[in-house]
């Protein structure tokens, strides 16, 4: 029996959900204050250290290689003057989904962490500001498969059933199932974060950044980091194929074949350098 | 030349590129040969990575250069038809190639 569902009806099936990441207590009073442009990072940083737990994780994460700061951050407040709220913010409500990838679906979050180290490399050679949000954007930008996955079992099953039988990208059988893709059901989440388009635009657009409505470059760049890191083969996103370039996109960051090998290469040095990684974040103190 | 995580260094080994910590402070330069004391002030050092000539290593999962290549094909498949993406298949091939190859002239190590 396949039943075709509605968009309409998994946007509802999901907002009923009550485990799906949604805005914790602290992300709200913290977007209330940042509304005050008088308030600092040391005030933010004060509300955030309230909670130990988090702080710790939070810390455990800014200081990990997929940074890689010079020097150590010891507090809150410094995490958010280096990395910008909207990081802290991500990393905040993102931070139980890492988790649960790092130990489930280790596949899927090589895939996110490659994709981040690709866009990451590519901001530095686009000269894009604030390269840490399109970092991050890279880290959540397959947030609606974890969803799915997590929330839509039984859709899931059958999505990656699709997926082997008539070998086509995970994408497409998540539009034949749901009726909606993982880049639409990973912006209706981001959107109730109160990020800026920075953030939530390479996530919707990362198939089809040509159309995304703002912040095109870097929704380009995403789109090319999933395809670069799904080329040379870390980590998995669901199905093995270099999915399809929108070339409107690519002409936004175009780089001829010396470049290309440059990107190639500091891509592999950051890879080498994160094997740790996920040791670091998942080993406690 | 290949990559590798510092815990795969051993003495013996010949640094491709200078080893530079995250910090961009420079360590060693290429060409050094490493030693049991070298290995150890890069790990004080806090350096995740160096790259070395050769390929020393087969690393766990690491698969040869065929099968990794095949593989890439493999992925490619289903945008045989767009000439960009092509030629990044291509150019990855190469550079995988080219990082198999032992060093220049030296002669070639086992």
């Amino acid at each position: 029996m396949t039943t075709m569902s509605s968009k309409e009806e998994i946007k509802a099936r999901l907002k009923e959900v009550q485990s799906l990441p949604t805005l914790p207590a602290i992300v709200t009073k913290l977007n209330e204050m940042v509304e005050d442009e008088d308030v600092t990072a040391v005030q933010l940083g004060k509300i955030i250290e309230k909670d130990q737990v988090l702080t710790s994780k939070l810390l455990k994460m800014v200081n990990s290689s997929f940074f890689g700061f010079p020097q150590r951050i010891s507090t809150v407040s410094n995490a958010i003057v280096l990395l910008g709220f909207n990081v802290i913010k991500t990393l905040i409500v993102t931070s139980s989904i890492f988790e649960t990838m790092q130990t489930e679906d280790v596949s899927l979050w090589e895939h996110s962490l490659g994709c981040a180290t690709v866009a990451t490399v590519l901001a530095k050679h686009h000269g894009i500001k604030n390269p840490e949000e399109i970092s991050t954007a890279g880290l959540i930008h397959d947030l609606g498969k974890i969803v799915i996955k997590a929330e839509l079992p039984e859709e899931y099953e059958k999505i990656v059933e699709l997926v082997a039988a008539e070998e086509i990208p995970m994408r497409e059988a998540e539009l034949k199932v749901l009726g909606v893709g993982h880049a639409e059901i990973g912006s209706w989440l981001v959107k109730e974060w109160n990020l800026p388009d920075r953030l939530t635009m390479p996530i919707k657009y990362h198939h089809a950044p040509s159309t995304a409505k703002g912040e095109a470059r870097l929704a380009a760049i995403i789109h090319f980091s999933d395809i670069l890191i799904r080329a040379i083969g870390y980590g998995s996103g669901g199905d093995p194929w270099v999915p399809e370039l929108d070339h409107d996109a690519w002409n936004k960051i175009k780089m001829g074949k010396n470049e290309m090998r440059e990107v190639l290469d500091e891509v592999e040095d950051k890879l080498a350098g994160l094997a740790n990684f996920t040791d670091e974040l998942t080993q406690g103190g | 030349m290949q990559r590798l995580p510092i815990k795969y260094a051993k003495p013996g080994m010949v640094l491709a590129k200078e080893a530079v910590t995250e910090d961009g402070m420079v360590l060693c330069g290429p060409g050094t040969e490493l030693d049991a004391a070298i290995i150890s002030r890069f790990q004080k050092a806090g350096l995740e990575a160096i790259t070395v000539e050769g390929h020393p290593v087969r690393l766990p999962g690491e698969k040869g250069l065929r099968e990794r290549i095949k593989e890439l094909e493999m992925r490619f498949s289903r945008v045989k038809g767009d000439p960009v993406l092509m030629a990044l298949m291509k150019l990855i091939a190469n550079y995988w190639v080219e990082q198999e190859m032992p060093p220049d002239k030296s002669q070639q190590q086992k």
